[in-house]
């Protein structure tokens, strides 16, 4: 077919080219001629076509790159530079946060997506039982090149091997990438928002509201618990496209309280009122006054309500858990948020004396 | 002699003094009418108030830095205009001269450092905070004093450099750039960017401009 068509073109030129048209219709051996050139031209893209098959593999082909228990695959083309920095970024992301049993990290290998031949770099160093994780590249690739997406695929993997009640209230990233200033301040304006009772005497400092507001206890009806019929109905009433919500969420909003429930009950409305944002500071809060130890020895405990898990890993009472959390949290990790004291004041003495003398010293009446 | 030199700048940037403590005692006042009176807002509403002071914060080092740039020119603008024939004909070596520039400079961007803590404290008192958060208006004046030094030393060393040191400077700043474009250029894998380490050096702890950086909220947790 291939071969038909350069044929076709190749015959396509000759005829319209002036020298052909002058000498007229082709004849038969510059038909052959021109079938013969067709061959070679067919020969060479089909070399070209495998010396670019394989360029692509060589640059898809997994390159394997180790950083204390974290392994990936990356493609060659990435480089080796980066793909060190991948491993040992996921492995410090990891580290920071803790939580992640190391026999975990250990039973996993991160794949990076197109990678090619992994499988034979696996047998070949012994990962072959490894479970897979494949890992995009994100939409800001830094955050893929700082090992930041890997450690986030290893912790989805861990989050989605713990117990029910886990899976339900853990964040997914189980607060990896944490960044003071700015997470912290993200999760205090979503308990300052006030969409519950619950969160508003949680800010006023009522253990028992923060523990309600978090989800930490177990409750048999956890909407009735969180949740008035009214705060339901604000919500749904402030959700776009309303209208299309249903005649339950309609019902609530006229005014059922019945109604408002069983919409929240169908799925329509989180079980904890708090955002992600104050559920990963509350991780966060453990592993920073409590170690990495006591976060893994909380997410490895299946008994009890999580608020139980969560205290006993740390050695303190449930509410004593939650005041510390909220002070610290408020305290954005016990930092005053616009500091001026000496370190801040010493550089900007030294560079101010040193401009000083610099201007002193010289200057153009010299 | 010192007043004699503050009566002189003063003269000379007295308009960009007042414009700029107008700016800063409005300032802060601004976190305040950004949503409304927080004095009678529910406790629904902290949140949109933490959102507006961190905005408005941000304007804070920005203010800083127009005060030190405004102030560090202003105090030899005198000087360029007369040919630094007043400053040669004074009874003091120059390194005394160039202290009470100096000085006089500082003592007028008192202020607007002054109409900045003025307005913040108007701020803080016309308002009710809840449990949890808190106003920082004597932390956020001081950091503004700082800020706005720093950023007068710069200028104020940048308007009196010869033109060897100011070429140097130049150089510098533009040698900066060049390596980032050949960098650039080269395509280099993993290669950092030049530009960025000067500018994270700068801004990070200890670094001379870390104090423009960081939170400068008014109202915060």
């Amino acid at each position: 077919m291939y071969r038909a068509v350069l044929a076709l073109i190749a015959l396509t030129v000759s005829v319209g080219a002036p020298s052909a048209a002058a000498q007229g219709a082709p004849g038969r051996s510059s038909v052959r001629a021109l079938a013969a050139r067709a061959d070679s031209l067919e020969a060479l893209v089909a070399r070209q076509d495998s010396a670019a098959k394989r360029t692509r593999y060589d640059e898809l082909r997994a390159q394997r790159f180790d950083a204390g228990d974290v392994t990936v695959l990356i493609p060659a083309v990435v480089g080796e530079g980066t793909g060190r920095r991948i491993a040992a970024g996921a492995e410090a992301y990891l580290d920071s946060m803790g939580g992640i049993p190391p026999a975990f990290v250990r039973s996993v290998v991160s794949i990076a997506y197109a990678t090619a031949g992994s499988d034979s770099v696996l047998r070949a160093g012994g990962l072959g039982g490894r479970r897979r994780l494949m890992v995009d590249v994100p939409a800001r690739p830094d955050t893929f090149a700082d090992g930041w997406a890997v450690a986030i695929v290893i912790a989805r993997a861990y989050t989605e091997s713990l117990n029910e009640e886990w899976r339900a209230w853990l964040p997914a990233d189980l607060g990896i990438g944490w960044k003071h200033g700015r997470e912290d301040a993200a999760a205090v304006r979503d308990l300052a928002a006030g969409e519950t009772r619950v969160g508003t005497e949680c800010l006023g400092g009522r253990p028992a509201a923060c523990r309600l507001w978090l989800g930490l206890d177990r409750e048999p009806d956890a909407y009735v618990a969180r949740y008035t019929p009214a705060e339901i109905r604000r919500i749904v009433a402030l959700r776009p496209l309303v209208e299309y919500l249903g005649p339950t969420a309609a019902r609530c909003i006229e005014g059922s309280d019945e109604e408002c429930l069983r919409f929240a009950r169908g799925g329509q409305l989180p079980a904890v009122p708090a955002g992600f944002s104050a559920l990963r500071s509350m991780l966060r809060e453990i592993r920073v006054l409590h170690g990495a130890e006591a976060l893994r020895r909380a997410l490895s405990d299946t008994a009890g309500a999580l608020g139980q898990r969560l205290a006993g890993a740390a050695g303190i009472s449930e509410d004593s858990l939650v005041v510390e959390w909220r002070a610290w949290l408020l305290t954005g990790g016990g930092h005053p948020p616009v500091s001026a004291g000496a370190r801040e004041a010493m550089p900007v003495l030294l560079f101010g004396g040193l401009l000083l003398l610099a201007a002193a010293r010289s200057g153009r009446w010299r | 002699m010192y007043k004699e030199v503050l009566k002189a700048q003063w003269l000379a940037a007295r308009l960009p003094v007042v414009l700029l403590a107008v700016l800063a005692f409005a300032l802060p006042l601004l976190t305040v009418t950004y949503g409304g009176s927080l004095a009678d807002a529910p406790v629904e509403r902290v949140g949109q108030w933490l959102l507006a002071a961190q905005q408005v914060g941000v304007l804070i080092p920005g203010l800083a830095l127009l005060t030190g740039l405004l102030l560090g020119i202003a105090a030899w603008a005198p000087d360029h205009a007369g040919k630094h024939v007043y400053a040669l004909s004074l009874p003091v070596p120059r390194s005394m001269f160039v202290l009470l520039r100096f000085a006089a400079g500082a003592t007028l961007l008192a202020v607007p450092v002054v109409a900045l803590g003025v307005g913040a404290l108007v701020a803080t008192l016309s308002v009710s905070l809840p449990d949890g958060v808190h106003a920082y208006p004597i932390q956020l004046t001081v950091r503004f004093a700082m800020a706005s030094i720093v950023c007068f030393a710069i200028f104020f060393a940048i308007s009196i450099a010869t033109r060897r040191a100011a070429l140097v400077t130049l150089g510098v700043i533009g040698g900066i750039l060049l390596a980032d474009l050949v960098v650039g250029a080269l395509n280099i894998r993993d290669a950092a960017s030049v530009t960025a380490s000067v500018f994270y050096l700068l801004t990070t702890w200890p670094g001379p401009l870390s104090i423009l950086m960081g939170r400068w909220a008014l109202f915060d947790v």
